[in-house]
């Protein structure tokens, strides 16, 4: 337990020193600040398009669901992305540099390293999410008050399940390649099987990547809680999969 | 385009934030010579990619202190 919370200060400082944490909060403020903004300018830009012949787009007026809409765009997208690139090197760096290895011999056991760099990424994570969560949610009261959001813990809590899920990813791959470009391609790879699968309708609800891109239905009440339960269940139990084959392969791996 | 003033509470902080993130790195670049990958050119362009560009420099391009 020692080693856990002092290899995890060590993370924290890691993080702050090489802007990591600084930098994803600084993204995802951005991404929280742009949903509304975007929902908001969309219509009056499509509407300003002159198609010839005084032809315009006309798009619905913007409301506080097309906010969201936007917020999940964005997280699920851009932030996605954002995050892969911050926490692709987390585990892959210290194994191509070589830092692990007076740790190790000096008796840490290896599933602490693991654990430590899951817990800290997750706390990052959740922190600027919630940021972001928070900024959209003040603007969006702002512009549009007065709406009722529906099952809005669980629409919002599956995006950050499904980051939980990203970053037990890169930390397997991480292990798995031993490099930053490694961690990153695998994955992608994974996001693109995903994604493909997605193209069936019948798999959604068991996807996991239904998760980042799908739940904003349960906001609109379009769909219900039951329809993504075996997509929680499958991404929880997904990521706690990886992270405990992240530590079995480690143990076997040479640091 | 309409009324802008109705869109300053957001648009301030937005675009401190993005210029924010764009001086910290365009800072680090030039106060920085070694680079993990690629060479200053690169960076200070890939820099004005909005957002995507200071973490991409940070997590990749930022040689190691």
């Amino acid at each position: 337990m020692k080693a856990f919370i002092a290899f995890t200060k060590k993370e924290f400082t890691e993080s702050l020193r090489t802007y990591r944490l600084i930098v994803l909060a600084a993204v995802f403020l951005l991404l929280g600040l742009m949903s509304p903004l975007t929902a908001k300018l969309l219509p009056e830009i499509m509407g300003s398009i002159d198609l010839g012949d005084g032809v315009f787009i006309t798009m619905p007026e913007a409301s506080a669901m097309s906010s969201w809409e936007q917020f999940f765009g964005y997280i699920g997208q851009m932030g996605m992305l954002a995050l892969i690139i911050t926490f692709g090197g987390l585990m892959a760096n210290e194994l191509s540099r070589g830092t692990l290895i007076n740790l190790l011999t000096k008796g840490m056991k290896r599933q602490t390293v693991i654990l430590s760099k899951f817990l800290t990424a997750s706390v990052l994570w959740a922190g600027s999410y919630a940021l972001s969560l928070a900024v959209c949610y003040a603007y969006t009261a702002f512009f549009w008050p007065g709406g009722v959001l529906s099952n809005a813990f669980l629409a919002f809590f599956s995006l950050w399940l499904f980051g939980e899920f990203l970053i037990a990813l890169l930390i397997f791959g991480g292990v798995l390649f031993g490099n930053f470009y490694g961690s990153l391609l695998g994955c992608f790879g994974v996001i693109i099987i995903l994604s493909t699968l997605n193209l069936f309708p019948a798999l959604s609800k068991f996807n996991p990547s239904s998760l980042a891109a799908q739940t904003l239905n349960l906001l609109s009440a379009q769909k219900e809680a039951a329809d993504y339960l075996p997509a929680f269940i499958i991404c929880a139990a997904a990521a706690a999969l990886l992270v405990a084959a992240a530590i079995a392969v480690f143990n076997k791996r040479r640091v | 385009m309409g009324d802008l003033k109705e869109y300053l509470p957001i648009l301030i902080p937005l675009g401190i934030v993005s210029v924010g993130l764009l001086i910290a790195s365009l800072a680090h670049i030039f106060t920085h010579k070694k680079y993990r990958v690629g060479n200053r050119a690169l960076w200070v362009i890939v820099s004005f990619i909005n957002f995507i560009g200071p973490v991409l420099y940070f997590a990749i391009g930022k040689g190691d202190e």
